[in-house]
């Protein structure tokens, strides 16, 4: 094993306490928000620079497994040479993306919703799975933050930054984050927590209220969330009562939270009076 | 520090992270794999602990102010990443060096989950260790790639380290 100099030692000591030093900033009270700002907005317009490269490849290697459940396209596939498959991948994708288009128009003429397609064009920057994705629409095409996030079935997230022409999504499904929910079948209120991967955790407010395995829980009610309320966050998938009595049930998110692609932000909201509002 | 390894950091750091929110994030969610930092982890093992640590903080920092979380995070993290990657260099074996690079970045990983989890609430604390293994391999994948690469490019004569000869005789000299 290499052994480190004394000035290396010193080094990584002060790189370490600066570092520490810029997490109390930040925690403190936001010191570096104009910091913040600047390298997302930087980093955004490179993504969306870039998407027209990286996109594709993207796409495409998402493209591979949902090609392989597609009998006809597997017929085809196989006489098929190594570049053909590319392209076949590539019109699948868009196909998913036809319907896509198509679940975000049926969500906003049912919903009432004024809703403005956006395409993904990033993840997080630092490592893996961040909890948030840039889109391709910014302050210019009237995006602002707080504005709500759906894929046309399901919530998405809220925005997170917005810049003249690109805007990051905080995913609901973000362990820090929380959604104000309504139990469809019994109208109970209540707070579904972001869990990650494993979708959300439902806790009534009401500790005597009924959960049962199916019941859909949709954004709400009026003026008691951060979210367009009436849009399905997900289906009770178990409920779990404590000995105090307190009920927690896992939630399966309507919309997945790690294959978002196309998605449409809620800009207005006809009709029911519902201002967006301005959220974490 | 010359001019020409002072562009191919600032270069590779901005590909890197481009590669890492368009392609590598998308696909390998929700395992925290990271392309930025294999790369820190790849320039550790070929220039040592002092170029690890450098790039690393750089990267983690870019990283952290594009991110939600607080800044800082990452870039403790990482910049320890290239301090170890650099120390337990073996440099005759790319094979073994990117099993190394893999282990190292994956541990580096699932310490930021930890942190992030106890400082911002944004991450859980379990993800640390039920992602542990299949980062280990995705990061390991990476690494050969990159490992591959960026071994070939730091041994041209205008990326070349200025002080390589020392730091192969303290290598020497650790072995004994």
């Amino acid at each position: 094993m290499r052994k480190l100099s004394r000035r290396q030692r010193l080094s990584a000591m002060v790189l370490a306490a600066v570092a520490v030093c810029f997490i109390t900033l930040d925690l403190g009270g936001g010191a570096l928000r104009d910091a913040h700002t600047g390298v997302r907005g930087a980093l955004g317009s490179l993504y969306r620079g870039t998407d027209a490269a990286v996109g594709p490849a993207r796409r495409w290697i998402e493209g591979v497994p949902s090609a392989g459940t597609n009998e006809a396209t597997i017929e085809q596939l196989r006489g098929d040479n190594a570049r053909l498959r590319g392209r076949i991948a590539q019109l699948e994708a868009d196909r998913r993306t036809a319907a896509q288009l198509a679940a975000l128009q049926h969500g906003a003429v049912t919903s009432r919703h004024r809703l403005l397609p956006a395409r993904v064009v990033a993840f997080g920057p630092g490592q893996g799975f961040d909890w948030t994705v840039t889109v391709d629409v910014g302050t210019g095409d009237g995006v602002h933050v707080g504005q709500t996030v759906t894929d046309g079935a399901g919530l998405v997230g809220r925005v997170l930054h917005a810049d003249a022409a690109t805007s990051v999504v905080l995913l609901a499904a973000d362990p820090g984050s929380g959604v104000g929910v309504r139990d469809l079948r019994t109208g109970e209120i209540g707070v579904a927590s972001g869990q990650g991967t494993a979708g959300f955790a439902f806790s009534p407010l009401d500790p005597a209220a009924t959960v049962q395995v199916g019941d859909q829980l949709a954004t709400g009610p009026n003026g008691a969330t951060s979210y367009v309320a009436g849009i399905l966050v997900g289906t009770v998938r178990s409920v779990h009562r404590s000995a105090d009595g307190t009920v927690r049930a896992t939630v399966q998110p309507t919309a997945a939270p790690t294959a978002v692609d196309l998605v449409g932000i809620v800009v207005a909201v006809d009709g029911s009076g519902l201002a967006v509002r301005a959220g974490r | 520090m010359t001019r020409a390894r002072v562009t191919a950091a600032l270069t590779g750091m901005v590909t890197a992270l481009l590669i890492q929110a368009g392609v590598v994030a998308p696909v390998t969610a929700p395992w925290p794999v990271s392309l930025p930092l294999v790369l820190v982890a790849a320039v550790a093992l070929v220039d040592g602990p002092g170029a690890g640590m450098s790039l690393g903080f750089a990267v983690g920092l870019v990283a952290d102010l594009g991110s939600p979380h607080p800044a800082g995070v990452l870039a403790l993290c990482w910049l320890g990443v290239g301090l170890v990657c650099g120390m337990v260099a073996d440099r005759r074996s790319l094979r073994r060096d990117a099993l190394a690079a893999g282990s190292v970045c994956a541990v580096g990983s699932a310490l930021a989950t930890l942190l992030l989890a106890v400082v911002h609430g944004g991450a859980l604390a379990t993800d640390a260790v039920v992602y542990l293994l299949p980062t280990v391999l995705g990061d390991t994948l990476l690494a050969l790639g990159v490992l591959a690469v960026v071994r070939r490019m730091l041994r041209t004569d205008s990326l070349r380290a200025p002080h390589a000869g020392y730091t192969e005789l303290v290598v020497a000299g650790g072995r004994g």
